[in-house]
């Protein structure tokens, strides 16, 4: 494997070079993903563009906004963000998120930006021998092969699901990303950001070339609002989630304001669970079945041949967070 | 842990620390993949993508036109000698997608990938198979000549008559087994650097045992073993699985090819898929008993995948039955076994080989067995568990021979059997009979459950075993011994039994192992018998040493033989002290050279079967919303005999339950079935557990010194891996009701069980 390494040192700078090689180069920041992609052979980019050389400060450090919010640059890495005190009381299902993930040398090494653009980690994806659909091959190999890992919705000719635990917690939490392009930054709610294969087959985002994610805030939290991030792993450490679920809860006195309620690793984007929202939605405490929250989290799941358990997993999740949030809530 | 230090050793029983210690932990440490020579280049094997293929040609030619590329290899030049009768250096067919087809060797790594790629194969694809069953049926793509069994003949091993004995029972009990393909993940990969000085060939390598990689590579490559050297570095992480020759044999010819030395190491990805795994397969069993609780019948089937070669399956075939031929007292027993060639990766040798997975299907149906009949699984086990005096029956080994370490007749005691006692004091330290709650009322999804397994395993007799000690002129004590310490702390263990019965200071014990030029012939480190084994003859050399210094006494201290003793490297004369010579000035008068011994000894015994025991206990809580299962406690209770180091023990038996535990749990190499790739080689994919997974182990050894074994030692390598597997799935049962059949319990599996367990409570 050979590359250039090129180390621009403004965002425009960036913004063309990734552009300007007709999509040959890729962006690195931690390099967590990037390189064992090299390695297995699943990218081969000729330049990467590294971040880290930007002085820019809209890509680093953690502040707040002028209306209560919080802003990530896209640089910040997950160990920072898990160990930021506002970020661990204001927005508690982000920081979970950030201290679950992966491991401790990953944490420190990955970035926010890079763990949201982060490719699938479907073994057939990564697979040197399988060049599936998502690599330009003819076939999806996962539907006749193991499937554990993969989607129960959102499935079309492709099963992956998005891997970030972040992005889950963003999602929940109603956060926003700020994208560099030529013209200037765009701001994009997270929801729009993420895109399935029924979208585009090859990529996982809205993401141009030449396009840079340079930060994530966070919206002020509404009183009363509170979150939490539950992830469901086969090992307790360097382990991505099976099902995970974020939820924030907005109370007035004894009824549900607000529900924000979405999982991972059950479609290849960040998956609203909108029926158990809307079961929540102006529900007084004591009408709430945090059972019947999770019953309805996935109304129509197309599992495949290995993976129906994904279904009672995220059922029980949403249950489990919902039922903790609301045992958390004063009387 | 506790064990009970012995009041007449000083050394012996002691924790002393590792030899190696301050070496790997200050990175001094030496490992195959870290010793350069000059001129080194770097090799790379070009792997088949195929499951099954013919190798219509091989063209390295783009591959030496890259600048740096110093050699290559295909079929046509590798020799025709085979490793193993069903293994070639390089074949025109391959068996797996990962078998070697060719090789490259260049000044970098980098650049001896790049070649790699750039070598040419076409294939002509072949129908291929992928489970072990359906290798074995008469319609399978034939892997190798005269078909997919992977021995001779079908093994087949009875005591007694099981069509009587099941006649006999009042229940009979049958259940089919899944075994999974388990890797060994050693964190050192692979790794053989070979160099030629003329006709010389010097090879260092991860190895379970230099000699036996010499042989091969002398006969693979037509030379005389006196000109092959191979040393043993130091190992990371051995499991008795580093059992193949063939990258040594890649890196000699590639290092005569280019006139320079070369090594190959394995990446973490090739470790996994052209490593060796525990053989994964299905097994069978039926188990008679009477409504009293006697056991009137036990027959074990298994089908063992083999992979693409033989390498170990006969041994891992014959330990797959052990358990269920000897761990209990039954007239009528037997086990078959097909062991079958699969176009998967080579399973090989790996703890324990094939106990773990005999022991998983007996000890769930024990408990089945037990429950059946009204009892408790502890209860059910102390009733029926193999006693000190053996099985009924003829003894049919000769009266003089030694008895086998895997017996199938009756008749011949054990020379210790501590079963009882790990299970008393086992139960005792878990609290087996304290009462508990299965549910918590804080936690709806939480269940609570304990189990319980017991184990049997050879109990360290091995092959041949030699061992040299000799007195330098500073009195320090060479032990030298052709063995290696592959991470288990043989060499430490070995020292200490050297330092005891020379009476000498363990730091005084100078260890020189693994070294075919200067060490005496070894059998592999494998099948626990480094302490047993080695030790027995380390014990015999330092009974010939003594007898040598005390001969230079006399002559010294002008004193009659009966009146000397020894002590603190030294020979007094009795009653007056001042009358002393020391080892060291023994040395320099006498010279090195006479004040030698060795000994090679046949390690056994013709009179009694030599079997190390355990029984473990834990605790279990499963998350039923996820399917997690946590272990809460473990309590191993272990008769190995006499403890040379309780330190390197509990780290012995610490480090098997937890690499099991991935068995248990987390653990599988998955293959493709429709392409037959292998798709999760890696530590992210093939989940070993972390540290965060690992639960409170209590171990405990039973006071038990054996009258055959070194100081009273018996084997420990192994058997702590043998029934982990066992205990927990029983205590999955007894916390959530479901008898797992299949390795491993992952949370998907726990999940849908949980699922039809509540649809078929909803429909009865």
């Amino acid at each position: 494997m050979t590359f250039r390494l090129l180390r621009p040192t403004s965002l425009a700078e960036a913004s063309t070079l990734l552009a300007s090689d007709g999509g040959a180069a890729a962006a690195i920041a931690g390099g967590t993903d990037l390189l064992s992609e090299i390695r297995n052979g699943t990218a081969a980019p000729d330049t990467l563009v590294a971040l880290d050389s930007i002085a820019d400060g809209a890509l680093h450090g953690i502040s707040d906004t002028a209306d209560g919010g919080r802003r990530i640059g896209a640089l910040t890495t997950i160990a920072d963000i898990a160990a930021d005190a506002a970020i661990r009381t204001r927005y508690a299902a982000l920081a979970q998120a950030a201290a679950g993930l992966a491991t401790p040398q990953v944490r420190n090494l990955g970035t926010l930006g890079g763990n949201l653009n982060q490719r699938p980690r479907c073994w057939y994806y990564r697979h040197p021998l399988t060049v599936c659909l998502k690599r330009g091959g003819d076939r999806c190999y996962a539907v006749p092969g193991v499937g554990k890992y993969l989607c129960i919705t959102g499935g079309d000719r492709c099963f992956i699901v998005h891997p970030s635990d972040t992005a889950v917690a963003l999602a929940a939490l109603g956060a926003s990303v700020d994208i560099a392009t030529a013209g200037g930054i765009r701001t994009v709610p997270i929801a729009d950001y993420f895109t399935g294969p029924d979208v585009d087959l090859m990529r996982e985002n809205i993401l141009q070339p030449g396009e840079l994610l340079t930060a994530v805030t966070l919206p002020p939290p509404s009183d009363g609002q509170r979150s939490i991030y539950l992830k469901a792993r086969e090992r307790e450490s360097g382990d991505f989630a099976l099902v995970s679920v974020a939820a924030a809860l907005t109370l007035a006195g004894a009824t549900v304001q607000q529900a924000s309620i979405v999982l991972g690793g059950v479609a290849p984007i960040p998956y609203r669970a909108a029926a158990t929202e809307a079961y929540l939605h102006n529900r007084r405490v004591s009408q709430i079945s945090a059972e019947q929250a999770g019953a309805q989290a996935i109304p129509n799941p197309r599992p495949l041949p290995d993976n129906a358990y994904k279904a009672p997993m995220a059922a029980n999740l949403v249950n489990r967070a919902v039922g903790t949030l609301l045992a958390a809530a004063p009387p | 842990m506790t064990s009970t230090p012995s009041p007449s050793f000083s050394i012996v029983g002691r924790s002393v620390p590792r030899r190696e210690l301050a070496d790997k932990l200050t990175g001094v440490a030496d490992y195959s993949a870290d010793i350069a020579l000059p001129g080194l280049l770097h090799g790379v094997i070009v792997r088949s993508p195929h499951p099954h293929a013919d190798v219509l040609s091989v063209d390295v030619g783009p591959a030496l036109a890259l600048p740096g590329v110093r050699a290559a290899l295909t079929p046509a030049d590798a020799p025709a000698a085979r490793l193993a009768p069903d293994l070639p250096v390089l074949d025109t067919r391959v068996r797996f997608a990962g078998d070697e087809v060719a090789a490259v060797a260049a000044d970098d790594l980098d650049t001896a990938r790049r070649a790699a790629a750039l070598v040419r194969v076409e294939y002509a694809p072949l129908p291929f198979v992928t489970d072990p069953v359906a290798a074995l049926e008469p319609d399978a793509p034939a892997i190798h000549p005269g078909g997919n069994l992977a021995i001779p003949q079908p093994l087949s091993l009875q005591r007694g008559d099981i069509a009587a004995g099941f006649a006999d029972a009042d229940i009979v009990l049958e259940e089919t087994y899944a075994l999974p393909t388990h890797s060994a993940t050693p964190l050192e990969p692979r790794a053989a650097l070979a160099a030629w000085e003329g006709q010389r060939l010097t090879v260092w390598k991860s190895t379970r045992g230099v000699h036996v990689d010499r042989a091969a590579l002398a006969h693979v490559l037509g030379i005389d073993p006196a000109l092959v050297r191979v040393i043993g570095p130091y190992m990371g992480g051995g499991y008795g699985n580093k059992d193949e020759s063939r990258l040594a044999v890649l890196a000699a010819l590639l290092a005569r090819r280019a006139g320079r030395p070369v090594r190959i190491e394995y990446s973490r990805e090739e470790e996994f898929v052209a490593g060796r795994t525990r053989h994964g397969g299905r097994i069978r069993l039926r188990l008679g008993v009477r409504s009293n609780g006697d056991i009137t019948a036990i027959h074990g089937d298994a089908i063992m995948d083999s992979g693409a070669y033989q390498a170990s399956a006969p041994g891992v075939a014959r330990r797959t039955g052990q358990g269920m031929l000897y761990l209990y007292k039954c007239p009528n027993v037997r086990f078959d076994a097909r062991p079958a060639t699969t176009n998967k990766p080579v399973s090989g040798s790996y703890r324990a080989l094939g106990a773990p997975q005999g022991h998983f299907a007996l000890e769930t149906l024990i408990d089945r067995a037990a429950a059946a009949v009204g009892m408790g699984p502890l209860e059910f086990r102390q009733r029926n568990h193999v006693p000190p005096e053996g099985q009924d029956g003829p003894r049919l080994t000769p009266p003089d021979e030694i008895v086998d370490g895997q017996p199938v007749e009756g008749g011949i005691p054990f020379s210790s059997n501590g079963l009882a006692e790990c299970l008393r004091r086992g139960a005792a330290e878990f609290g087996w009979h304290e009462s508990y709650r299965r549910d918590d009322p804080q936690n709806p999804f939480l269940k609570r459950g304990r189990g319980m397994s017991m184990m049997l395993y050879r109990g360290g007799v091995g092959s041949d075993s030699a061992a040299r000690l000799s007195i330098n002129d500073d009195g320090k004590v060479q032990l030298v011994s052709g063995l290696i310490d592959v991470g288990e702390g043989a060499v430490t263990v070995l020292a200490q039994m050297a330092a005891e019965a020379l009476s000498v200071g363990y730091d005084d014990i100078l260890p020189r192992f693994a070294d075919t030029d200067s060490t005496p012939d070894a059998p592999i480190t494998a099948g626990s018998t480094a302490t047993f084994s080695t030790g027995t003859a380390v014990l015999q050399a330092a009974a010939a040493l003594r007898e040598r210094i005390l001969d230079a006494a006399t002559n010294h201290l002008a004193a009659p033989r009966d009146a000397l003793s020894i002590a603190d490297g030294a020979v007094f004369v009795a009653g007056d002290a001042q009358r002393r010579v020391s080892f060291a000035r023994l040395a320099q008068d006498a010279g090195s050279a006479s004040l030698t011994a060795e000994a090679t000894v046949t390690p056994g015994s013709p009179d009694y079967i030599v079997n190390s025991f355990g029984a473990h206990f834990c605790a279990v809580e499963v998350d039923t919303a996820t399917g997690r299962v946590r272990i809460a406690r473990y309590v191993a209770a272990h008769d190995s005999g006499r403890i040379i180091n309780p330190r390197t023990a509990l780290n012995q038996v610490e480090g098997a339950i937890s690499q099991m535990l991935g068995f248990a749990l987390s653990e599988e190499l998955v293959t493709d079935t429709p392409t037959g790739v292998t798709l999760n080689g890696s530590y992210l994919e093939h989940k070993s557990p972390t540290i965060q997974d690992y639960p409170d182990i209590r171990v405990i050894f039973a006071d038990v010194i054996d009258p055959v074994g070194p100081m009273g030692a018996k084997a420990l390598g192994e058997v702590p891996s043998v029934g982990v597997a066992p205990a927990i799935a029983n205590a999955l049962y007894d916390a959530i009701g479901i008898r797992f059949v299949g390795l491993p319990i992952t949370p998907d599996q726990i999940l849908n069980a949980l699922a039809q367990q509540s649809g078929s409570s909803v429909t009865t």
